[in-house]
């Protein structure tokens, strides 16, 4: 049966925005924690320690999202253990953008020249100490960018959670185009409301990275 | 018990021998000038003092605690060993005064009020009292090095190390931070420095140690030393440097 494409259609779409905007929370708080880890075990001076997390970030940047989120779904619950959609989702999203931030971040933390640390070093400093005082607020200011350019990644990922079944802004537009056999309208205000999340966020992220260019 | 003493220190970088046998020692108040072509391992032994270098065979003491010893807290050791590089290396992030108080804040557990008051105290004997809020990219070359100083000095060393502090200096800058440094002797502290400047190591400087090829080439009281070279190869680096 086809009907028409109404306002109320496009008030569906803005609903399932959250479930994009709920996976995205989810993979960032996920991924934030995991990259945090991965960063931190790649500028290790322990080198077991940099291998671990190098053979991390290998693995997964060489596996598809799509793949973990099967694994973890439909993979485990062949195995007999049942899982939620949402804790699929949570494990891969954060598996997935923990190997994305863990490198940006490593970027980040190497960037600052190695005289930083031994500045810190020589003045009885811990390495934590190094790290908090010195380094990161160093390098959280070169983060910035690449991190929001991956998050709006992220957001746009989301949509692959459609295949464990999530009705996110993609997935809805996808069941309304079959009723309403409106692709074109449909998938460009899928887009617009894409863009719409996307836009504020790098405008802030330029925003951010001035005030904090001011404070130094 | 001298404060420093090195002996037959070896340092290599894979296959290169940086330090072949290196022993030196330093009493308490003695100002060491080391001189020497640049590769001639100067900085490298400078470095070994506190630490920063691991070593490959010898010993490094300083007042009676091995830092080449896996078990010894080099953490405890910088606390007493300052040290003031050729490139500044000061926080940019953090202004004058929180440059100089971090160290006593975290590491010594220094209250705000108290280290802002030794930041002021060191910033005036570096002559940069009027400078503490001010941001190190605000400053000259020879300001930033001055802070460097003083942020070393706000942690009370026993002793100082100096490398090439005024090599990255314009000229006309390199004066204020060798008067610093004079001011710094004068109230007696230990002070090993690696330098170009002849001149000033010969008015300051108690020994003078002349480095080549990874060696303690040639060492002995300043004036006599610089002034009668005993070996060509010390002849030789001062006609060049003095031209």
């Amino acid at each position: 049966m086809i009907r028409e494409f109404t306002f109320t259609d496009v008030l569906y779409l803005v609903a399932a925005m959250r479930w994009t905007l709920a996976l995205t929370a989810i993979a960032f708080l996920g991924g934030g924690i995991v990259g945090l880890a991965i960063a931190l075990l790649r500028v290790s001076p322990l080198a077991p320690l940099r291998w671990a997390g190098t053979v991390y970030v290998l693995v997964v940047q060489g596996t598809p999202l799509l793949a973990w989120l099967f694994v973890f779904f439909f993979g485990l619950s062949i195995l007999g253990v049942e899982v939620s959609p949402w804790i699929a989702a949570a494990a891969s999203y954060s598996i997935y953008a923990g190997a994305f931030l863990g490198e940006i971040w490593r970027g980040c933390l190497q960037a600052i020249p190695k005289t930083q640390w031994e500045a810190g070093a020589s003045l009885g400093l811990s390495m934590a100490a190094q790290l908090r005082y010195i380094i990161v607020p160093q390098a959280t200011r070169l983060a910035i960018p690449p991190t929001v350019g991956f998050l709006v990644q992220l957001i746009k990922n989301t949509s692959l959670a459609a295949v464990i079944g999530f009705i996110e802004l993609t997935r809805e537009g996808q069941l309304t185009t079959a009723t309403t056999f409106r692709p074109f309208t449909v998938y460009l205000t899928v887009a617009a409301l894409y863009f719409l999340l996307c836009f504020p966020l790098t405008q802030a992220s330029r925003r951010l990275e001035r005030r904090l260019h001011a404070a130094r | 018990m001298p404060l420093v003493d090195l002996k037959d220190v070896v340092k290599r970088y894979g296959t290169n021998t940086v330090l072949n046998g290196v022993s030196l020692s330093v009493e308490k108040g003695e100002i060491i000038a080391i001189i020497g072509r640049s590769g001639s391992g100067k900085s490298t032994m400078l470095r070994c003092v506190n630490g920063l270098e691991p070593i490959q065979g010898g010993t490094v003491a300083f007042d009676g605690t091995i830092v080449n010893d896996p078990g010894t807290d080099l953490r405890k050791l910088r606390q007493h060993v300052g040290i003031v590089f050729q490139s500044f290396n000061l926080f940019p992030h953090l202004s004058v005064e929180k440059n100089i108080t971090l160290a006593p804040k975290v590491v010594k557990g220094m209250a705000p009020a108290e280290a802002r008051r030794l930041a002021e105290t060191v910033l005036r004997k570096v002559g940069l009292a009027e400078k503490i809020d001010a941001w190190p990219d605000q400053l000259s070359g020879g300001q930033q090095q001055r802070v460097a100083i003083a942020r070393s000095l706000a942690m009370s060393p026993q002793l100082m190390l100096f490398d090439e502090i005024t090599s990255a200096l314009d000229p006309e800058l390199v004066g204020e931070v060798l008067k610093t440094l004079e001011e710094m002797a004068r109230e007696g502290m230990t002070m090993m420095l690696v330098t170009h400047e002849i001149g000033f190591a010969r008015k300051v400087a108690d020994r003078v140690v002349f480095m080549h090829h990874g060696k303690i080439w040639e060492e002995g009281p300043a004036a006599a030393t610089l002034g009668a070279p005993r070996t060509p190869e010390l002849e030789t680096f001062l006609s060049a440097v003095l031209h």
